[in-house]
Formats: C-alpha cells, sequence, structure tokens
C-alpha cells in the first residue's frame, strides 16, 4: 500500500470535501435549468396544514397524473403559515409557486406588494357561477369598505383566488327547536334549553383570533364596527358595547364554564357530543367534527344557517376564506396560474368537494345531490349570497385583532366590563392606527 | 542532538527564557487554532444577530435611523409593564418553588436512598420531564386544566373535593397557577439534577467529622452541605431566569396569555409585537432590553452568591 504524506492528505480531504459540498450547489443548478423552462416538473405550495389543505392534498395527484406535474404541498400551522409567507416575501425568495392565504392577511400582502396579479398576467377573469365577493376578497386594493391611506390611487388587481369558500354560519340543534332568525331568539333558545351539563349557547372566547372571529358577527349585526368608512375606530360605539354585552353578560349566563379559554375545537366537541344547543360555526368544523360519524353524537340532529339577525336587521356572517396566489418571487406563474385555474373547473371542484373541499360555485352548493353529504351548503350559498362581512382591510389587522381578542377575551372572562373592554380597545386600536398612519 | 543540547538550561539565562518564550507561542496559537471554530460560532451565531438586533432597534422600518424612539415606544407601552408583571409573577412563584422542590427531593435522595440501581432509576426518571418538548407538555396540560374535559376537575368531583368545575384558566390568579405548576413540573427535576450531582461532592470525612460531634439533619446542611451547594444554586437561578424569560410554549397552548393579558409573559408579548403586529424596531428594542435586563440581573446574582465563598 502506497503510503502518503501529511502534506498529501490534507490535500486530498481538502479536494474530496470541495467536490462534496459543492454537488448540493450543482444539484440546484440542474434543478434551476427545469424551473426555468415553460412546464415545470414540480409546483411547491405552502399550505395551512388541517382541514383547510386536507382535500386540496387529496386532489393533488390528480394533477400529476393529468398534466405531468408534481404538486408538493410543504405545510405549516396557521400561525407559522403567516410568518413564513411574510419572511419569504420580504426576501422575495422563489421557494413557493402557491400559497394557501387567508383572506385577512391579503391587506398585508397587498400592501408589500408580495403576489403576481392573477387578472393581467395570468387572463383570470369573473365567472358569474362564482359569488362576487369571492373575487372581491382576492382583489387588492379592496373595491369596497375604507382603503388604507397608503393604498389609495392604486389600480386593483386580483391576487388571490378562493379554494376554501368559508363563510362563518349558525348552527343549532334542530331536534329541539326551529331555526332562530335574530340573536334575540338565540338568547330565548339558550335560556329555555339550557340545562346541567347542557349549555345553550358556546362561546369561542380564547384570547386573539378565536373570540375576535366568534364576536365580530355580533358586533356587526347589532350595528356596531371596528371602524367606519373613514378608518374611525368604532368599537367604542353605543351599539358595539351593546354587541358586546349582549355575548359577553346575557349569553354567557347559558353558555359554558370556562368559555374564556374555548376555542372552535372545544367548541364543536361540546356540539358534537351533545352537551350544547348553539353556537357559531366555522364550514370546516362542521365536516371535521360535528358531521362526522366517527366522532359525532349529534349527526342529522344539528342545522346550519346563515348568522342570525341582530339589531340592525342584519345578520352579517365573517368571511374566512383561504385563497390561492402566486408569489412574485415565483419562476413558475403561468404554470401555477394553470394549476389555480384547474381547481376552478366544475368537474375538478366536484371532485374537491367529494374529498371534504369547501367549495365556491354556486351551481354546486346549490345541487341538491350534495345537500345529504353537505348539510351546510345551502346556508352557505346563502351566506355568500348576503355579502359576508370581511375583516378590515388594513395590514395592521393582525395587531388590531390582538388588541381587540385580548380585550374581548377579558370581558367574557368577566374580568372587566364590556364598556370598559371596549373603551380600553378602542384607545390601544386609535393609537396604533395614527402611528400607522391613519386617520384614526 | 544538537536540538536536545539547545534546550538545555544555559547558564547565562538567555537562551532558556527565548526558547520557554518560543514554546509558549506555540502552545496559544494551538490552543488559538483550537478555539477558532467555537468562537467562530459564537461570533456568528450570538454575536452578529445581537448586532443586528441593536441595528434594527435603532431604525424604522423604511431603515433610516430614529435614535431610541422604538425603545421610548417600547418602555411607554402599558402592555410592556402587564407582561413585565406577568413575567415577574410567574418567576416569584416557579423559581423558589423549584428550588425548594429540587433541594428537598436532592437531599431526600442523597441521604436515604443508598442502591445504585434506584438511583439511577431516581435519575431516568427525573431526565423525563426534561427532554419532553414544551409543545406536547402544554398539550397534555391543558388535557388536564381545561374547561368541560380536564382530568383536573374530573378527579376533583369524582373525589367530592369539588361540587362544580373550576376554571383553572379562566380566573386569573388560578390561570397563572396553572401555566407556572406546568414549568415546575417540567423544571424542578433540572434542579434536583444539578444539586444531586453538589451534594456527591460534600466530602463523607467532614459529614462523619459532623455526625460525630453529633450534628443535626439541619445544622450538617446548614454548615456543610450548603456551601458546596452555592455556586450551584448561582447556576441554577441564571439559567431558570434565562428560561423564565423565554417560556412560551405551554402559555400559548393553555390560555393564550389570557384572561385578558393575565398570563401574557414577556416572551409572548414580543412574539406579538414582532409577527402580529409586525413591529420590528420595537420588538428588536424589546429584546436588546431584555438582554441587558438579564446580563444586570446576573451581575447581582453573581455579588450576592459570589463563586469564591465555596
Amino acid at each position: 500500500m502506497q503510503r502518503i504524506t501529511r502534506r498529501e492528505f490534507v490535500k486530498r480531504t481538502a479536494v474530496t470535501s470541495a467536490a462534496f459540498t459543492s454537488l448540493p450547489a450543482f444539484l440546484a443548478a440542474c434543478g434551476e435549468s427545469t424551473t426555468t423552462s415553460n412546464k415545470p416538473s414540480k409546483l411547491v405550495i405552502a399550505a395551512v396544514q388541517g382541514n383547510e389543505d386536507g382535500p386540496l392534498k387529496k386532489v393533488a395527484p390528480n394533477y400529476k397524473s393529468q398534466t405531468g406535474i408534481d404538486v408538493e404541498i410543504v405545510e405549516f400551522p396557521y400561525d407559522q403559515l403567516f410568518e413564513k409567507l411574510v419572511t419569504t416575501f420580504q426576501a422575495n425568495g422563489s421557494s413557493y409557486d402557491l400559497c394557501m392565504m387567508d383572506d385577512p392577511w391579503m391587506p398585508k400582502f397587498g400592501t408589500m406588494g408580495a403576489l403576481q396579479p392573477l387578472d393581467s398576467n395570468f387572463g383570470f377573469t369573473r365567472d358569474s357561477d362564482v359569488p362576487t365577493v369571492v373575487y372581491d376578497v382576492g382583489t387588492w386594493p379592496p373595491p369596497h369598505g375604507p382603503v388604507p391611506p397608503s393604498e389609495q390611487g392604486k389600480t386593483q388587481h386580483l391576487y388571490g383566488i378562493t379554494i376554501v369558500g368559508n363563510v362563518e354560519m349558525f348552527m343549532y340543534r334542530s331536534d329541539k327547536s326551529s331555526a332562530p332568525t335574530t340573536w334575540d331568539d338565540v338568547l330565548t333558545n339558550a335560556g329555555k334549553y339550557n340545562a346541567p351539563n347542557f349549555y345553550g349557547y358556546v362561546i369561542r372566547g380564547k384570547a386573539t383570533n378565536p373570540v375576535s372571529s366568534d364576536s365580530l358577527p355580533i358586533l356587526w349585526s347589532f350595528g356596531g364596527n371596528v371602524f367606519d368608512d373613514n378608518w374611525k375606530v368604532q368599537l367604542d360605539s353605543t351599539d358595539s358595547i351593546t354587541a358586546v354585552d349582549f355575548l359577553t353578560r346575557k349569553l354567557k349566563k347559558f353558555a359554558e364554564p370556562g368559555a374564556e379559554n374555548i376555542d372552535a375545537a372545544d367548541r364543536s366537541r361540546l356540539m358534537a357530543i351533545g352537551q350544547a344547543y348553539q353556537s357559531t360555526v366555522w364550514p370546516g368544523e362542521i365536516t371535521g367534527i360535528v358531521e362526522d360519524p366517527s366522532v359525532s353524537q349529534v349527526k342529522g340532529k344539528v342545522a346550519y344557517i346563515p348568522i342570525p339577525q341582530g339589531a340592525s336587521g342584519k345578520g352579517l356572517g365573517m368571511m374566512g376564506n383561504w385563497l390561492l396566489g402566486i408569489p412574485k418571487g415565483s419562476k413558475n406563474g403561468s404554470a401555477a396560474a394553470d394549476f389555480i385555474k384547474w381547481m376552478l373547473k366544475t368537474a375538478n371542484m366536484r371532485n374537491y368537494v367529494a374529498q371534504g373541499g369547501i367549495p365556491i360555485r354556486k351551481s354546486i352548493l346549490n345541487d341538491a345531490s350534495l345537500a345529504s353529504a353537505n348539510p351546510y351548503f345551502a346556508a352557505l350559498a346563502k351566506s355568500f349570497d348576503a355579502v359576508p362581512n370581511w375583516r378590515p382591510r388594513t395590514d395592521q389587522w393582525n395587531a388590531v385583532e390582538t388588541i381587540y381578542g385580548t380585550q374581548m377575551n377579558a370581558a367574557v372572562a368577566g374580568q372587566v366590563t364590556p364598556q370598559a373592554a371596549m373603551t380600553k380597545a378602542a384607545a390601544d386600536v386609535r393609537t396604533l392606527m395614527k402611528t400607522a398612519g391613519y386617520p384614526s | 542532538m544538537s536540538r536536545l543540547v539547545a534546550e538545555l538550561p544555559a547558564p547565562t539565562g538567555i537562551q532558556p527564557v527565548r526558547v520557554g518564550r518560543r514554546r509558549r507561542s506555540r502552545q496559544e496559537r494551538l490552543a488559538y487554532k483550537i478555539l477558532l471554530p467555537a468562537l467562530g460560532t459564537v461570533f456568528i451565531i450570538v454575536t452578529i444577530p445581537f448586532v443586528l438586533a441593536v441595528v434594527q432597534s435603532i431604525q424604522a422600518e423604511d431603515g433610516s435611523l430614529v435614535g431610541f424612539r422604538n425603545y421610548a415606544r417600547a418602555l411607554t407601552n402599558p402592555l410592556f409593564y402587564d407582561a413585565l408583571r406577568a413575567t415577574g409573577l410567574y418567576a416569584l412563584i416557579v423559581l423558589p418553588a423549584e428550588i425548594l422542590l429540587g433541594l428537598s427531593f436532592a437531599l431526600l435522595v442523597h441521604r436515604t436512598v443508598r442502591r445504585a440501581g434506584l438511583r439511577a432509576t431516581l435519575y431516568v426518571l427525573a431526565v423525563l420531564p426534561l427532554v419532553v418538548p414544551p409543545v406536547a407538555v402544554g398539550v397534555v396540560a391543558r388535557l388536564i386544566y381545561a374547561p368541560g374535559y380536564g382530568v383536573l376537575n374530573y378527579l376533583l368531583q369524582g373525589a367530592g373535593i369539588a361540587h362544580s368545575e373550576i376554571e383553572w384558566l379562566g380566573v386569573p390568579i388560578l390561570a397563572m397557577g396553572s401555566v407556572a405548576s406546568v414549568d415546575i413540573w417540567q423544571w424542578t427535576p433540572f434542579v434536583y439534577l444539578v444539586l444531586f450531582a453538589g451534594l456527591q461532592t460534600v466530602p463523607k470525612e467532614s459529614v462523619e467529622a459532623a455526625q460525630v460531634d453529633g450534628a443535626t439533619w439541619w445544622t450538617q446542611f446548614i454548615y456543610i452541605e450548603l456551601h458546596y451547594l452555592r455556586p450551584l444554586f448561582l447556576l441554577i437561578l441564571f439559567f431558570r431566569m434565562a428560561d423564565v424569560l423565554r417560556v412560551f410554549d405551554h402559555v400559548f397552548i393553555l390560555t393564550g396569555g389570557g384572561p385578558g393579558t393575565t398570563t401574557q409573559l414577556l416572551s409572548l408579548y414580543m412574539y406579538r409585537i414582532e409577527f402580529k403586529f409586525f413591529d420590528a424596531g420595537q420588538a428588536a428594542a424589546l429584546a436588546v432590553l431584555v438582554l441587558v435586563s438579564i446580563s444586570v440581573i446576573y451581575s447581582l446574582v453573581t455579588r450576592a452568591l459570589p463563586l469564591e465563598r465555596a
């Protein structure tokens, strides 16, 4: 065996190490050449982990069999997805060809200029079978309601297409009573059916996002609001305080103990095990828990309706759509747009529904043959027709929601009065918005 | 041979000094070479991010310099003081509880358990909570304290101790106690392990001599063992205080900072400022303030418990 000197050994080791360390770069370079071609071999989607992306994962293989393009879905929990996308967009990264976005994130991404316009770049047009509000929610700057000062005068573009048609609705035990039409009916039924170990109403009261989502439909239906059309804070208006008082005092009398720590899964669990009469509900909870025969004892005993009317004479649900958008950094924009178009096709959306997906096409939502398997479709179609509210279109929404949701949580816990909670929330939101350049 | 001769002590005294100096220098160079990867890593993962945080803390969102404005905003935000108060209360609950419990267990095992096998078993049991991810601990704790299906309420009601559901996570003081209990469960074993190891360093001769002189259980601890444990208390206090400032997972899962801001500890507050408010400047200012504060606290603790006393 030939002996080598120490110097030779070091030299050979260095050469070998260099070869190995450059291998990933070489492979990446090979990958680069495929991604810049017209038809990439793979599309990468950043998606939210849970009910929302489950059906997407199931239909993705069909896309490969039809087009030859693999669809890789990279999942993140809700909060982490948002953070991941923000940091990716800030770096103009090309890691993701498509991203799932909760609709309140649109103002942040729109303001950042983080997405590729689907209309001008890829020829997307509005389809009459899809509710107008679905397109509106993916449009930036927003087509109606207040527009952030920094975004006024910008040309509107479509940046996202809904693939999960979430609208917050209302559920009640239809085996016990008829549907409530107003929040007063809700309160009456809550008192009537409240019993030991059976709660007349379930409040999703956990701090920040959960209690914010649960309470805003009530706030709006009572004529309250977070902002008016000029970004003036309305949380401490009489109507807003009345709505908060209704939820945190009147309905709370009949609510489950520990409501200030209840999140969506806990709420649905109480309904599913037959310990609650009524609550607000998101479609994902219906398919995932309340109507799932493997975990629910009340399948077929719960009905779904749009949000009941409040003192304003309106019942306003809240949108929580999940959209697909194309990051500006994506090198496969055209192929990504083709995937969104593929998802929107009626036949593919029917297949998506068969896998548990929540559709946006009116023809599917109103299809009687799908009603028994999807008992909330009719209510969802009506909710879309009633034009649900979206959360205020400002890139400050996360902060506003945190302030509002913290004070609402304190009010649900009985730590502070509804008036004190809303006065504090309004003051903090005003300070925040003023700092961000809004005329609050 | 000539080299050996050269290294022999020379009567003039000049040659050895030169040779000695050359030898020390070579050793020092080697030491620096060995240390270089570690120091380089520390520089990359600690120093650079800290410098970037300091720079970010004096910048506005557009990158322009704003002096100490972010610090002023951080210090005038009332939520900061809520978080500080919550963190202080949390520390006041968990630190004494963990130290007292950990010390008690360590003394108990040190004095009563003689079998090596049993000691090893206790060691493994003590390590277990430390290796469980905090998120998993939070999820399990939620199963214990959650309203509606929490195991604790079920047991208390079953035993007739409670007649209605106790809102462990809904009443401010109970919520704080609940999140603190999780920390105590997870980190008391750390204190136990450190102090138990410290007790093994106490010379048997000293203990036996004290026992012959009639020292009681208590005097033996106060006058002999405590002196050997003192530097370890400093270590524990420092590590645990640093950890308390980083507590996030189980609080986020159990209460989300609620009710209101009762359990919104400093780390959760900073997370919200950075990732909910997207106020990077204020978050960086908070991070720098926390770092400076912990340095000051560490220095105070070091003065209170000087290592030399041991």
